[in-house]
Order: C-alpha cells, then structure tokens, then sequence
C-alpha cells in the first residue's frame, strides 16, 4: 500500500457569505504519510480549520481534490462520505462536542451505531476505550459531570470507536488547563507510538515541536512545508 | 446505543417542551376523539329511537320541518295539529296499525317529564308492553297514569303513590318494564283525559303507524294521504332526515375538531423546528462521527412520530375520560338529550381508539417532514460551526 494517507491537490474553498467573497484557502497541495504525526500551524482565520473540514470530509472544496488512501473523496456522495467519516476518520474538536444528552459510554456508542456494530460490541470496546483514555471510572457520568480534559478524552475515546487510520484534531488542547493538556496530549502521544496517523490543527509550540511534520498555512496557501 | 434509544433519549432531555408539546397533541386528539364520539353517539341513539318507536310510517301535519320530525323521536311536546277524525279515517285503512300520540309535559319535584295521551289498548298491542308492577289502564277513560320504568326508578314512584298533572291527582296504576329507550321516561295517561286536561279537545300531536306489508308502503302512503291532508314520513325518510340533521351537528363537530387537530400539529411542526435550530450544533456532531442525512432526518422524524404515538395515546384516554364527564352536562341541552342514554364506551368504539393514536401518528409525521428535512439538509460544517 502507498505510504502516503492524505494527499491534496490544489484545494480551493470560497465562502459565499451575501456579496462578500472570502477565498479560505486558495490551492493547497501537500501530503501526509501513514503513520505520522503532522501538525498545521499558522495565525488564526487563515484556513487552517477549513482545511481540516475538507480533509476530514465535513466539506467540499471549491476546486481540487482530496485524496484519502489514493481515492478521492470529494467525488463521493454524501452518504458514502458520511459512512467514510464513520470508519475512516476520527474527529477531535477545540470544543470536545460531545452529545450532552448521553453518557460518556453512549457517546463512544454512538459512533459505532453509525459504523453498524452491533449494541454488544459498542458497550464492551466504549469501555475498553474510556479506560484506554483513564476514564475507567467515568464510563456513566455525563459531560457536564466531567472536567474539560476529561471531555476531550472522551472524544479522543469517541474519535477511536470505529478504530479509523487518521485521527483529524482541531485545537484538541486550546480550551483546556495545562495540567488537563498535558493528560490529553500523553494519550494523543501513545496513539501515535501506536500507528495511528495523527494531524493537528494547533497553536501550541510544544506539540508543533513534538511533530514530525510542520505545515504552516497563510492566506489559505501553504507557507511553509517543515520535515522534523 | 441505537436510533430509537437516542430518540428517546433526545426527547426527554428537555422535560418541560416535551410535556408542553406532548399537551398540544394530547389536547388536540382529546378533542377529535370527544367530538366523535358525542357526533357517534348522537347518530346511533337517534337510530335506536326511530327504531324503538316501532313504526314504519309517522304522519304528522303538513308543513312541518325536520327538526319538528327529530322531535317525534325526542319526545319533546309537540303541537296538537292532527284533528282526531283524521286518526279515526286511518285507522279506517285496511293492513295497517295505527296509534295516535299526544305529547305534553308536566312536572315532578321540579324536573320536565313527558306525558303522553295514548289510547291505552291500541298502544299495548302496538308497542307489545308488558308490566313491570302493577295493572294496566282498563278502560278508554280510567284517571290513572302508567309511568315508565326510568321513571319510577329515578323518583322512587311505585303503584299507589300518587302524580299531580296540572293540578289534578293521579293515582299511579302500574309500572311498566324496561324497553330501553324513550318509553322508559314518560308517564302515559288515557288520550281523552290528556286532552281535556290540557285542553286540546279532539286533537292529537302524531300518528305512528305500521304496515302489515312493508313491500306496499307507498301505497300505504298514498292511501293515507287521500283519506286526510297530512303528510306522511316513512322511517327511513324520517332516519333520513333526522341523520341529515345529524350530520350538519357531526360535520361541525369535526370541524371543530380539525381546527383543534391543526393546532397541534403547527405546535409539533414548531417544536421540531426550534429542536432543529437549537440543535444544530449536535446534528453536526452526529455527521461528524458517521451519521448520513438519512440517518439525521429518521432521527428528527421519529421524534415527531414518538410525540404522535403518546398524543394520541393520552389524547384517547382524555378524550374518553371528558366525554364520560361531558356527556351528563350536554345532555342537558334539548337537543342534545338525545346522548342522554349513550353509554361512552359503546360510543366510543375500537375503531375510534386504534383510528385516532393511528391518526395522531400520521400528523404528527407529516408534521415532522419539514423540520427532519430541514436538518437533514444541514452540512456538517454549516451545523458544527453553529452557536
């Protein structure tokens, strides 16, 4: 299998907001390898998140394409990439997002309902997830019973329940403290070791540094292209 | 985790709407299923009285207008319009039973009764009664009352006792058995000494009659019509009639119960929109993590389909529960009486149980297409980036 995960061609994406034209990202082309640990950096509002949602399939570009696994996804249709996002592609957001109505245990589940699994095996690796991420204790409490890093771990366990090849993270530390950021980065830090492919979306130096690719984006282009 | 356990799940997490909405349905479906089941009732006791009444024709004066022939089976006074030479010429007829009927009212202990003046032994053979408790009438003329058995059991009234009818005593004769209907809540009296009682000599308010064969009934009618100037009304052309007049009373009723039944259902459609805005935010979790349009909008449409099925399962209960309390204070009306007798349950049958959860679930589906459409719509970027 080719070793590259993710590659995008000359990705564009123009928002239409009344008159107002805004080009978020004007032909960005890279490549992610399998198994990396990829971080995309650079100031806020200049198409980092867009990028994000496009390679995660939560978008469609403008123009270009985006490949996952050499086959491109922007020319599927939206409940083959609804499944796709479902097995292939685990989301961790800035804001945890988690289903506020349910559990912690229910919103590992959930995710696996939409990959088809039965109730059985959603229940026995939610569980075996939420202790993966040290929350062995915390399986039926709700989000709001839990603190911010406790969420984001969560999601981490939520963004693993179909076990997908690339984990997308958007800020996954930017709304936590630095005692929950470190608990979270030492779990997103063992999934790499373990083959997962990771991409960030951050601000933060300390993982940028950690990372063994540094993309920075600018203006919506690719400024700079760092191999660690 | 599965599609309906999220459903659920998503439904009660906001008590106070759910119960809010759930009202708006309930109330509505309350009201189809009362409203229903007063029009069902009304019809099927009107067409157990016309039955009761035992006749095939009715003659009543010329001129006189539907809600005047509902009244035949109301037993409401009527007015004393039909010379009695004009009984005496039908009677003349040959094939038919004839029986005349004067309707008056008095009262006991405050509440209206129906007296009725019959000529006691035609009405017997006519009306096949039988006694209850003691004798009946045995002369043309005899100053007696026979009261009917709701009668005797409502006032506590027994052979012996006596009745006063515009100021004069009556001894009480006899009680007659149940039949079942009307004749259970009147008080009969001699014809003769009605009318010279109320003062209408020589006059009767009806004529039922029945024909030996019912395949020459137009003939009958024909016969009739010749022999004196009346007009004559076959059963079913008085079922007719009165149904017709039903009907309008049934159609308004449903009316009014489809106004209360769009209300509720702009209520769910309301509600399904705001969970749609507010949860915008949540719909694009679930499209994040794999869940297709298909998926989003079964989620908003069972939810609708859900507060259809408890609606319209509280709604029956309210319903049947209010016409039972209902029913007593409507039949207060004149002509509403008619219900008086209706048992609930009889009224409101299987079919208006299962028709009405079945059609709570059905509007409230319809109601759910926009607003499970809508979020469906929504791109996972669009719904994630919201609020």
């Amino acid at each position: 299998m080719d070793d590259t995960i993710i590659r995008t061609e000359n990705l564009h994406k123009t928002y239409n907001s009344g008159k107002v034209k805004t080009n978020a990202l004007r032909g960005v082309t890279l490549e992610i390898a399998r198994g990396s640990f990829c971080c995309i950096v650079g100031p806020s509002g200049h198409g980092k998140s867009t990028l994000m949602h496009l390679v995660g399939g939560l978008d469609r570009p403008t123009e270009g394409g985006v490949f996952l696994d050499g086959m491109d996804i922007t020319r599927l249709s939206n409940s083959k990439l609804a499944a796709l996002r479902a097995q292939k592609i685990g989301f961790v957001f800035q804001f945890f997002n988690l289903l506020q109505g349910l559990t912690a245990c229910e919103n590992v589940e959930t995710a696996m309902m939409f990959a088809g699994a039965t109730e059985k095996a959603q229940k026995e690796r939610a569980e075996a997830l939420l202790s993966l991420v040290g929350l062995s204790e915390k399986l039926h409490a709700k989000p709001s019973d839990l603190s911010g890093g406790q969420q984001q771990r969560v999601a981490i366990a939520r963004a693993l329940a179909n076990n997908p090849d690339l984990l997308l993270m958007d800020e996954p530390t930017g709304n936590l403290d630095s005692e929950s950021e470190a608990e979270v980065l030492e779990t997103v830090f063992r999934l790499h070791r373990q083959g997962k492919t990771v991409v960030i979306v951050t601000h933060n130096n300390e993982i940028a540094q950690r990372a063994e690719k540094v993309i920075t984006i600018r203006d919506g282009m690719v400024a700079k292209y760092v191999l660690v | 985790m599965n599609i309906p356990k999220l459903v659920m799940k998503n439904i009660t997490r906001r008590k106070g709407r759910f119960v809010f909405t759930l009202l708006g349905i309930t109330i509505g479906i309350a009201s189809f299923v009362t409203l229903l089941s007063l029009g069902g009732g009304l019809k099927k006791e009107i067409k157990k009285q016309s039955a009761e009444l035992g006749a095939n024709l009715v003659v009543t004066p010329k001129g006189w207008c539907a809600y005047e022939q509902v009244s035949v089976l109301t037993g409401e006074q009527l007015p004393e319009a039909i010379p009695f030479d004009v009984v005496k010429k039908i009677a003349a007829i040959k094939g038919l039973n004839s029986v005349p009927y004067l309707t008056e009212r008095t009262a006991y202990q405050n509440n209206p009764i129906s007296v009725i003046g019959i000529l006691p032994e035609e009405m017997r053979r006519f009306k096949n009664w039988e006694m209850e408790q003691g004798k009946y009438f045995t002369a043309q003329d005899e100053k007696a009352i026979i009261i009917g058995s709701g009668i005797a059991g409502q006032f506590k009234l027994k052979p012996g006792d006596e009745l006063t009818v515009k100021g004069e005593h009556f001894p009480i004769k006899g009680v007659l058995k149940e039949t079942g209907g009307k004749d259970d809540i009147a008080v009969y009296m001699p014809l003769s000494v009605t009318q010279r009682l109320y003062e209408v000599s020589n006059m009767v308010s009806f004529i039922a009659i029945k024909v030996d064969d019912i395949s020459r009934i137009d003939e009958f009618i024909l016969k009739i019509q010749k022999a004196a100037n009346v007009a004559v009304v076959s059963d079913k052309q008085l079922l007719k009639s009165v149904l017709s007049i039903v009907g309008t009373v049934s159609v308004t009723l449903q009316l009014i119960a489809a106004v209360a039944i769009l209300a509720a259902a702009f209520g769910i459609i309301n509600t399904m929109m705001t969970a749609v805005s507010e949860r915008k935010r949540e719909i694009g979790i679930l499209q994040a993590i794999g869940a297709s349009q298909r998926t989003i909008f079964s989620i908003f449409f069972l939810e609708s389909g859900f507060y259809g099925l408890l609606g319209g399962i509280f709604g029956v209960a309210g319903g049947l529960l209010f016409s039972l309390l209902a029913a007593p204070y409507i039949s207060q009306n004149e002509f509403t009486s008619l219900i008086r007798g209706t048992n609930v349950g009889e009224a409101l049958d299987l079919r208006i149980i299962f028709g009405s959860i079945i059609f709570s679930v059905a509007v409230s589906l319809v109601s759910g297409l926009y607003p499970a459409w809508k979020a469906a719509r929504l791109t996972p970027v669009e719904a994630i980036s919201y609020g």
